[in-house]
């Protein structure tokens, strides 16, 4: 049944569309038109080669920003000597209170 | 269809020279360009996709390697509807886009000005424009390519089929899924001119 009618309105459609005139295009606007195709096919690839360069750039912008980031993130490593490592070793075991008390006496300061 | 498409049927290199192609085009022009606008629902739009669909004929027929065409109009009707079909799908992403204003879409309705002489005839002519073109809208894009080129262009299923790179099945499932959309939004139009036409 559910068929039936989807087949009488798809009858029912037809009918009543088929009997709609064309809509009309003008010959001027389709002569317009063929002048503008004209005009784009006697062009040469202009567009698409800007498309293409554009691209381009763009994508060598990624890529520098790319390498300039992984620049950025690569620091080099800090260095320090031997003897400055044993002597700052040699400081923090000699002193008696721990680090994380050391702020609180800035409170206290003048 | 003239002879760049004889020219193209016998399957001869597609050196296309502006004039055949020019006689070639104005045979397809209005079709394609009504196709075009009944895909994408504005004049401007369907306009700028018209050129590019012959724009892309010629650039293909100018290649070295392209091959010969069985059936250049079905060739020109894919490149037509895929040039619809994108234009469709980036307009998705142009949420700046606005919709023709109801007084151009009016004006455009206009185009198409009905000749019969039954003033009733002719609003409800109107109406039934306006309300399908309204609810071609709400399909999708694959639906609304199928219904077009079946409706309007009286297409096979395997025509349908082969321009859209679909199998039968899948073109079959979308016109079935398009004409129930279509049926669900018609549906007091199609009642009242039912019962109109009974009572008579």
């Amino acid at each position: 049944m559910k068929h039936r009618d989807d087949t009488d309105f798809e009858i029912w459609l037809r009918d009543r569309t088929r009997s709609l005139p064309e809509p009309e295009v003008s010959p001027d606007f389709l002569a317009a038109q063929r002048r503008s195709i004209y005009q784009r096919i006697g062009e040469p690839r202009r567009h698409a080669a800007l498309r293409w360069a554009f691209s381009a750039a763009m994508l060598l912008l990624l890529v520098a920003g790319f390498a300039f980031q992984r620049v950025q993130v690569q620091k080099p490593a800090a260095t320090i000597s031997d003897e400055q490592l044993f002597s700052d070793l040699a400081n923090m075991e000699q002193r008696t209170e721990p680090k994380a008390i050391q702020p609180i006496h800035g409170l206290f300061e003048e | 269809m003239g002879a760049m498409a004889d020219r193209l049927e016998a399957g001869i290199p597609a050196l296309a020279d502006t004039r055949e192609f020019g006689t070639w085009m104005a045979s397809e022009q209005k079709r394609i360009f009504l196709l075009c606008r009944r895909m994408l629902q504005d004049p401007e739009d369907a306009d700028s996709a018209t050129q590019d669909t012959f724009l892309k004929a010629w650039q293909a027929l100018n290649q070295p390697e392209s091959k010969s065409l069985d059936d250049p109009g079905k060739w020109l009707t894919r490149i037509a509807v895929n040039t619809c079909l994108d234009r469709l799908r980036s307009r998705r992403w142009q949420f700046w886009r606005k919709r023709p204003q109801p007084e151009d879409e009016s004006a455009i309705l206009q185009l198409a000005a009905a000749t019969d002489p039954n003033a009733e005839d002719q609003t409800f002519a109107g109406e039934i424009r306006q309300r399908l073109q309204d609810a071609v809208g709400k399909l999708s894009l694959r639906q609304r390519a199928v219904f077009n080129l079946r409706h309007y262009e009286d297409r096979s299923l395997a025509d349908i089929a082969e321009i859209l790179s679909l199998d039968v099945g899948t073109v079959k499932v979308h016109l079935f899924r398009a004409m129930a959309k279509l049926r669900e939004e018609l549906h007091d139009l199609y009642v009242r001119d039912t019962r109109d036409r009974e009572d008579k």
